[in-house]
């Protein structure tokens, strides 16, 4: 069931009017809603998965509750090891058992064995990478004690397949979200109006913005051959456009859809393309993920704590960990490199924390600085997304020659629908503009005249959408 | 939560008023708008007279020139081919032929392979009807046949323009409202096709099915509306396989006029079933000299 079709939108309004009814009997009647809709959200893509996704749950429960009764240190290391090593076993073996055997077999043909590795058909189970990391953070937070574990199975297997956040994040903490589950929720009308807005805008992301753009990104990556340079530019744009749309429009219908009921999610992303350098990208782009990381992988290791090297060192490590988290294949790694590579000036020169504030904060423009460095960061990420969108590392390597080959000549920006390069630029320019005005908020759909905003943003969605060539939403596939 | 109710209902209404509003105004340029596909042209023609028809799908739309025959004849000719256009397809343009009050003197139907074909129709054809669905009975009949949401779209406010949003969407209209012309409508419904293939390849249906009640249809309606019918068939690629496809097509409709042999060399052909400009040229000419100069 995707955030954007026509059974979510059933689905939602049902779940609600229920929730808010049964709101008036009890807090576990109301969490046990949640639960069940949430199960049932997650069955209707893969009713089999349902079990991997229960048994990941229950795993993590017992693990937490024998963790805490342990009577040595010992025995608590000992369930704690468990619920990481099963874990991660089966995100390794559902994400990663063919991107390992495959790559193995090659590195062996390499040096002349060649192997016959068996590849599984593995499907990979939506939302695995976002639920194995809730389940992870609840066991690393008992186990350092943070946190009590939670002895009510309803209650954290709800904070585990909250459905909201259940596919694609964002990624929640036990801090965060077990607090507001053990609380009976009472309707806030402002918090449950802010939700619908936010829903909007994240319709208007996907919709407008990040099919629009796939539709361009598509066609020019797969047709990269024969298009020429200043396409393969536009290829880039378009795809960065695509990903931004598609996942912080997911993130806002996600957070917006919390809202309404009653549950503050996470912030994921904070207008990421406004940012002056790659350290301030990475604290507003996936925020969830981005300090997932930096709390329960960079600190651990030694964080920023030390020499030059292992600041170094520990930097490869979260962006290749980062990398490597959204999907097996070497793009990815590829890209969590060259996001490293980019942000290791920064951190040499201990430059990273420069720019923590929102740019040109109170002011109507950028100064020629300000917006120099936001075009220069946009464009180093931009750069970097052609190893994430492309297929293979050669393709993506094949991708960047052409378009530094600057030639002018062939197929350019005429695609097969005939649509020409300034019409999803002109919408592009146009939705830059009113993140720009609103960047001091969580969401533009928001402060003066809403009202107007929101019927704007409604009738936008309807007139600029494209409905006849629906994608998925790309972080399923994580 | 009342308060919440009443926002929620009240831009649910919003959102009905803008759809059916957007509906409107989007029907209303299609439908005054200088024509820009070839549906539009269609119906650009009512109650007007024109002397020749040409009905068909691909092979009549880039391989009939209007332009050629006008200068031979001084007769006003259309052409009324659309891609993928099948029984079905030709079946529904001699009905709007009808309800459009066109007049004509002679209407050419391209019948070859598509009298293997029940249950097909062109995509394209379906798409450009759209805007029009609820202009007559045809067109709905037409759309509850072969539209995904037949309901969804004659029911639903703008949901038809959100269907085909690539197609006849926002872009498409803004277009009308500019005027932008088409080359196919300057040139009378013809498409020119450039370029020849070095291996034209090219497959006929081995067997003919016994009877196509598509076909029928449209015998008797134009039997029944007195309508003067001429039908023929295209040329192919003399590579084309199965070619004894079209004696056994004249046997079932023995009026059959045959060009399937008409052009024989293979640089007048973009692929074994379509001509490329110069070979619509050509053909026209042979077209006319045989059958409208005599």
């Amino acid at each position: 069931m995707l955030f954007n079709s026509i059974s979510f939108l059933l689905f939602l309004p049902v779940v609600f009017v229920i929730y808010w009814w049964a709101n008036k009997r009890s807090l576990q009647l109301q969490n046990l809603l949640l639960l069940v809709a949430s199960y049932f959200f997650y069955a209707c893509w893969d009713w089999r998965f349902l079990f991997l996704l229960l048994f990941s749950t229950a795993l993590d429960y017992f693990t937490g509750i024998k963790m805490e009764e342990a009577k040595n240190e010992t025995n608590k290391k000992r369930w704690f090891w468990l619920s990481i090593i099963v874990n991660i076993g089966f995100l390794g073996i559902f994400k990663y058992y063919n991107f390992f055997a495959d790559s193995f077999a090659e590195a062996l043909s390499g040096i002349g064995i060649h192997t016959n590795f068996w590849t599984l058909k593995v499907i990979l189970p939506v939302g695995i990478s976002f639920y194995t990391f809730h389940g992870l953070s609840y066991v690393i937070d008992i186990y350092k004690g943070r946190i009590k574990a939670e002895k009510n199975i309803i209650t954290y297997s709800l904070f585990v397949g909250y459905f909201p956040l259940l596919v694609a994040g964002p990624i929640e903490r036990a801090t965060h979200l077990l607090p507001q589950i053990k609380k009976k929720r009472e309707f806030n009308y402002a918090l449950a109006i802010d939700g619908l807005h936010q829903i909007i805008w994240g319709l208007f992301k996907k919709v407008v913005i990040a099919d629009s753009c796939a539709l361009y990104a598509n066609n020019i990556f797969d047709n990269y051959q024969s298009m020429n340079s200043l396409s393969l530019v536009l290829g880039a744009l378009y795809f960065s456009f695509q990903i931004y749309g598609d996942f912080s429009g997911y993130s806002d219908i996600a957070i917006g859809t919390s809202k309404l009921f009653g549950i503050d999610l996470l912030r994921n992303f904070n207008y990421p393309y406004f940012s002056r350098d790659i350290a301030e990208f990475w604290r507003r782009w996936h925020i969830s993920l981005t300090t997932w990381f930096r709390d329960y992988l960079y600190i651990p290791i030694g964080g920023s704590k030390g020499g030059l090297k292992m600041k170094v060192r520990n930097t490869f490590i979260i962006f290749l960990v980062s990398g490597f988290w959204h999907g097996a294949n070497w793009t990815f790694i590829v890209w969590g490199a060259l996001n490293a590579l980019y942000f290791l000036p920064l951190l040499i020169n201990q430059n990273n924390r420069n720019n923590l504030d929102s740019v040109a904060k109170g002011k109507l423009l950028p100064t020629v600085k300000e917006f120099m460095s936001m075009l220069f960061t946009f464009s180093l990420t931009a750069f970097a997304w052609i190893f994430f969108r492309a297929k293979t590392v050669s393709e993506a390597c094949s991708y960047i020659k052409k378009m530094f080959e600057f030639n002018f000549q062939g197929k350019s920006q005429f695609l097969d629908f005939e649509r020409y390069t300034v019409e999803p630029l002109l919408l592009l320019l146009v939705f830059i503009i009113f993140e720009w005005n609103s960047r001091e908020k969580e969401h533009p759909v928001s402060g003066k005249f809403v009202v107007f905003k929101a019927i704007a943003v409604i009738i936008a969605i309807l007139i600029f959408g494209t409905y006849s060539n629906p994608t998925n939403f790309i972080y399923f596939q994580f | 939560m009342n308060k919440f109710i009443i926002y929620v209902v009240s831009s649910l209404l919003v959102v009905v008023i803008a759809m059916t509003v957007m509906d409107i105004v989007y029907t209303k340029i299609y439908e005054n708008s200088y024509p820009r596909t070839k549906f539009q042209y269609l119906r650009s023609f009512k109650d007007k007279k024109i002397d020749f028809i040409f009905i068909g799908s691909s092979r009549v739309e880039n391989g009939i020139v209007p332009s050629i025959i006008f200068d031979k004849t001084n007769k006003k000719v259309v052409n009324f081919g659309f891609q993928a256009a099948k029984l079905n397809d030709i079946y529904t343009i001699l009905q709007l032929i009808k309800n459009y009050n066109i007049h004509y003197e002679k209407i050419f139907i391209q019948v070859d392979y598509i009298y293997n074909i029940v249950d097909g129709h062109s995509n394209i054809f379906q798409y450009e009807m759209v805007p029009f669905i609820r202009e007559n009975e045809i067109t709905k009949a037409y759309s509850n046949r072969f539209s995904l949401n037949p309901i969804a779209d004659y029911y639903i406010p703008f949901y038809r323009y959100c269907s085909n949003d690539l197609k006849i969407g926002f872009r498409e209209v803004f277009a009308n409202i500019i005027n932008k012309n088409t080359k196919i409508i300057q040139q009378r419904g013809f498409g020119a096709l450039q370029g020849n293939s070095i291996k034209l390849g090219g497959l006929l249906p081995d067997k003919i099915v016994n009877r196509n009640t598509v076909f029928d249809s449209i015998h008797s309606f134009c039997k029944n509306n007195n309508m003067n019918v001429v039908y023929y068939c295209a040329p192919f690629c003399l590579e084309n396989k199965n070619k004894e496809f079209i004696v056994k097509l004249k046997s079932k409709i023995p009026e059959l006029v045959d060009f399937s042999n008409a052009i024989i060399e293979n640089k007048l052909f973009v692929n074994c079933n379509h001509l490329n400009e110069a070979g619509a040229k050509r053909f026209t000419e042979i077209f006319t000299d045989s059958l409208l100069l005599k």
